[in-house]
This record gives C-alpha cells, structure tokens and sequence, in this order.
C-alpha cells in the first residue's frame, strides 16, 4: 500500500515540476518548495491529485497539515496513515 | 445620476434572495443563507460594540479565509468600523500590531495573547449571542470601510484605506458589465485580506448569487464541489492549472476541455484574472478549452481600471475603460488614472514621499505602468515601470528596493530579480570581478534575506557568466538591466532549482 501511495506521489509530483523529471529521480527527501521550487498552488494541486488517485479524501487533512507536508516522504507519510483503498489505475 | 450605493444597501436591510455563503477549508464546509449570514453578522456587530469597538474604530483581522472573517467584515460594515486585513504569513500577532495600526480588537487565528487580542473562532461564538442587530449606519462615499496593507518602498507595507465610494463605483461597473444573477455562483479564494476578493460577498448579498469562499489550500478540491459559474483568480493560479490541465490530459488521453472541466467545474461561465499580466497564450488556452477568461488592469490604488467582458473582449488586451474612471497617458506612454470616487489621496504608515510618488495633486494616480490605446479604446499594458512581481498567492512583491539592497555589495556590480515559479525570487547577479566571489554574494544574500519580508527572500542566485553590457545587449543605453534579454539569456538557469547558489 506505501509503495503505490509513493508511486501516486512521484506520478503527480513529476507533473507539476518545471523541468519535468523521471518519478524515480525525485529526492524523497528534498524539501518541495526549496529544493524543487514548488510554489503553494502547485503544492495544493500535488496534493489535490495525489488524494485522487490514492482514494485518501483531502478532508482528512487541515491546512496546518499542509504545511507541515515539506517533502515526498512527508507526504507519502501523511496519506498513507489515512489511505483504505487501493490506488486508482 | 449617481448609482444607489451597494455599501448602504447591504448594511440597511437583509437579503431578500435566499443565496448562499459557503465557507471550504481542507477539514470541512460550512454554509449559511445570506439572511442568516447577515443576522448573524448583526448580532456580531452589537457584541463588538459591547466590546468597546464603535464606528471608525479599527479591528484586525488576521486570518487565513473562513467565515469569521466574513462575519468580522460584514459586522464592521454594520457598526461604521473600519477592517484591517493582516496576512498571518506578512505579520505576527502581538500586541504591537494593535498599537501601531491603532485597533482596538486584533482577531487572529494564531495562538497568541495579549490585551485586546481575541482568538478568531471567538467571532462566530459572539454573533451566536441572541439578540437584533445595531441601529444602520449610513456611509458617506469618502467614508473609509477597511485599511489594506500593501508593500512598502521601505520594506515596511503600507495602509491604504478604501473609500465606500470607491467600492460602489467598481461594484457598479462590474454588475453592468458581468451581470452577477441568481444563478451564479462565485468562486472565491484569494486572501479576504485584499478588498477586492470582499466584493464578491457584498455583490452576493446585493445582487442575489451564490458565492464560495475557500482557503487556498482547499481551492481545487472545493472548485469540483462547488461547481462555480465564475472564478476569480490570478494569472499565477491560471497557467499553473493550465499546466496541469496539459499534464492531466496527456496522461489520461482526455482533451483539454474535458479535463478543463473536472478541475474547474461544469457551470462555469467566465473566469476572472487581474492583478499581472496574463500571457496571451494561457488566455486562448482557456478561450480555447471553452472557459471564457477576462484579463483587466487596476491597482489597489486605482481599484479596477479597465476590465475586458462578454459584451467588449480584445484579446491581449486589458479591455475599456471603466464607467467612473479616466485614464490618461503621457508622452511616454505611462498611465495615470483619475476616478469619480478615488479609493484614496495618500498611504497611512509610509515612508516620507510615498504617498506623493503615487498620489498626484491633479487627483490623479501615477501607475507607472506604459501602455497604449487601440483605435477602439481598448487598453494594452506594454511593461510595468515599477517591476512588481505578483507571487501565485496573489502578494506584490516590489523588486527594485530588493535589488538595490542586493547592489550594495562590492562583490555584485548589478542584478535583477526574477519569480520563475510564482513564489520564489531568483536574483541573476553580474558580478563585480572575475571570478566572482560566490562566497561573499552568498553571504551578502544572506544578510539581505535576514533584513527582508518572507515575500522578498532571495531564494537562489544565478551568477551570470559574463558581466552585463550594452555589448551583449543586456544592459540599456541607459545602462539598465535589460531584463527580457537576460531572462532569456538565463532562462534554464533561473528554472531549474538545482542550479546557482541556494540562498540561507
């Protein structure tokens, strides 16, 4: 279930980098905004996403917790304590 | 004949249509009839009063959207108070806040205490106080409702108050051009913090529509369930959806209208930009999904200018001119504005000169942004003077006064400051000798990102691999940065964040 959580992750992460890279080549411990340049909206688009194709509702998450999402493992880390169902294909 | 003023409107009598307000954050939704909206704002008027706030007091609010501070900004109308938006990112909550911008109540989210500071979630729990609303006020249209803070030349943001003149004038101009009816449903997530995204509220309780508040956070995720007829938004949050909508539609095999609509909804039935310039391109990739979108031009101080809309659209251009407003362009090109109602005549809280720089004494506002009519009165903006960056979560950074504190060291002969991503500045810095002294610019950026706002920290430094020149065509006649030039000079540079010195 981690592992296709971070799979989503990395998909949808890729999407809203500037260059695009590989999923495999992103950093999961790189900070997001610093390290790739992701600005907020970005984020919340990532995010947006990642929740989609992993079935965790966003809803499970506050603002506060946003912030604190600084990295892919953070991330990975946060909805894989919320994720039920499997990844959608 | 002067147009009944929308301000005196919404605060004399409740609505009469039954719309709704709905508030999105990330951990749930909250929705109330705009009748209930206003009774509830009313008994939240009578407890600030009770609390010692009376008209032309200031409150602060200093939060994040969510419904108090709809509820804090619609009591204050009620009571003849005067709203002051802080954005928890720009100003901590403390005490000093209260006394250097003389409010008597600061509501905050943040966890903080002092006299005369109240916890947010206090302001729904007073307008749950039973009881009637306070005796109306009725506002004058140089009346100030509410004090914006904008960036200052000092670094220090600047109050601009808001006449109610200046509101009904552009709330006017806007329902003649877009007709905001039952039906319609706004979409709302910028900072409330900037009057403009208010409006919305008060053009809700006026003209009778839907409006939807969210955080920022919660934006896209509200969007789907909300199903807007109107977004109003920035160029920054329009290409970076444009740039998903591409990805999204590249990996599921969908068109772009198609995936246009699962992020923005199925009613929409204009989008809104201002605030910066949009590119042409990401206006006819909207045009082109079947998402009608309207560029305009304006300034706090200025209010809305010009606005493009369905019955006068030039693409690439910033639309006509207001009914209300003159704009008027030197030989130069650079525009001045004049309006019926001005929002105001000077900044509170700015350094000496401030004021006189913008504010002119013929009443008019020196922009100083270029622009040019076509043969139809429709508005281009060719360049703005003052080189402000609007950041993705719609904040204006000013970049000369950041370049020139960047100047001031010996080790950088020039640079110029660049927003690839919307939210970080990337300097591209010529440096003073060869090799440069990437130590001392890294130190030197360092000390300038410690003296600075959040907004103005210097993320990474481009060091540009030839000084800048007339030569190389990167330096003006005048010996200005040519900033186009060394943009596309560097452009892989400042975009990939791997790359130069990342700032402390």
């Amino acid at each position: 279930m981690r592992d296709d959580i971070e799979a989503a992750a990395r998909a949808n992460l890729i999407l809203v980098l500037d260059p695009e890279i590989e999923p495999d080549a992103v950093d999961a411990d790189l900070d997001l905004a610093d390290g790739y340049g992701l600005s907020s909206l970005n984020k919340v688009l990532f995010l947006t996403s990642v929740c989609d194709d992993t079935g965790v509702s966003l809803s499970e998450f506050t603002e506060h917790d946003v912030a604190r999402m600084r990295t892919l493992r953070d991330v990975t880390e946060a909805l894989a304590r919320h994720a039920t169902i499997g990844v959608a294909p | 004949m002067t147009a009944p003023s929308i301000v005196n409107h919404i605060v004399a009598a409740p609505p009469l249509s039954r719309h709704r307000l709905t508030v999105h954050r990330l951990d749930g939704e909250v929705s109330l009839d705009l009748a209930e909206l206003y009774a509830a704002a009313g008994r939240l008027a009578v407890q600030l009063r009770r609390l010692g706030v009376g008209p032309g007091d200031r409150i602060g609010i200093h939060s994040a959207n969510r419904l108090e501070w709809v509820l804090l900004d619609l009591a204050a109308l009620r009571l003849g108070a005067v709203t002051a938006g802080l954005e928890p990112e720009k100003f901590p909550a403390e005490p000093e806040l209260l006394r250097r911008y003389r409010m008597k109540l600061l509501f905050t989210e943040a966890p903080a205490v002092g006299a005369g500071i109240v916890p947010i979630d206090e302001a729904a729990k007073l307008a749950e106080v039973p009881g009637d609303g306070p005796e109306p006020v009725t506002y004058t249209p140089t009346d100030v409702t509410t004090l914006k803070f904008t960036s200052g030349s000092t670094g220090q943001p600047k109050g601009l108050g808001a006449t109610v003149g200046s509101i009904d004038s552009s709330l006017w101009a806007v329902q003649r051009m877009f007709d905001h009816r039952p039906g319609d449903h706004l979409f709302v997530f910028l900072p409330l913090s900037l009057l403009q995204q208010r409006y919305w509220i008060y053009s809700a309780l006026r003209f009778g529509h839907d409006v939807t508040v969210s955080t920022y956070e919660a934006a896209f995720a509200a969007l789907r369930q909300a199903r807007p007829t109107v977004v109003m938004g920035v160029p920054g949050f329009f290409s970076t959806a444009r740039r998903q909508i591409e990805a999204r539609a590249r990996r599921s095999g969908s068109t772009v209208d198609v995936v246009a609509r699962e992020v923005f909804g199925d009613r929409i039935r204009y989008l809104w930009t201002g605030s910066a310039p949009a590119t042409v391109d990401t206006l006819r990739f909207f045009t082109d999904a079947g998402l009608a979108i309207f560029e305009g031009y304006g300034l706090n101080e200025t209010c809305i200018v010009t606005k493009n809309h369905p019955g006068a659209h030039r693409l690439g251009s910033v639309g006509q001119v207001l009914p209300g407003k003159e704009v008027l362009l030197d030989a130069d090109g650079v525009i001045r504005v004049r309006a019926d109602h001005p929002v105001n005549t000077r900044y509170e809280y700015a350094a000496p000169g401030d004021s006189e720089r913008v504010f002119g004494p013929d009443g008019t506002v020196l922009t100083g942004d270029l622009g040019y009519f076509d043969e139809d009165g429709f508005l281009y903006i060719r360049g703005r003077a003052d080189d402000v960056i609007v950041l993705g979560n719609g904040r204006k950074v000013i970049v000369r006064p950041i370049e020139e504190r960047l100047r001031a060291h010996p080790a950088v002969d020039d640079c110029v400051l660049f927003c690839p991503s919307e939210r970080h500045l990337v300097a591209v810095v010529s440096p003073a000798g060869a090799p440069a002294d990437e130590v001392a610019i890294a130190e030197h950026v360092a000390a300038v990102n410690a003296a600075g706002h959040a907004d103005e920290r210097i993320h990474r430094v481009v060091v540009a691999d030839e000084p800048f020149t007339v030569a190389n065509n990167q330096l003006s006649s005048q010996f200005k940065p040519r900033r186009q030039q060394i943009l596309a000079r560097y452009r892989d540079a400042i975009h990939d964040s791997q790359r130069g010195i990342h700032a402390r």
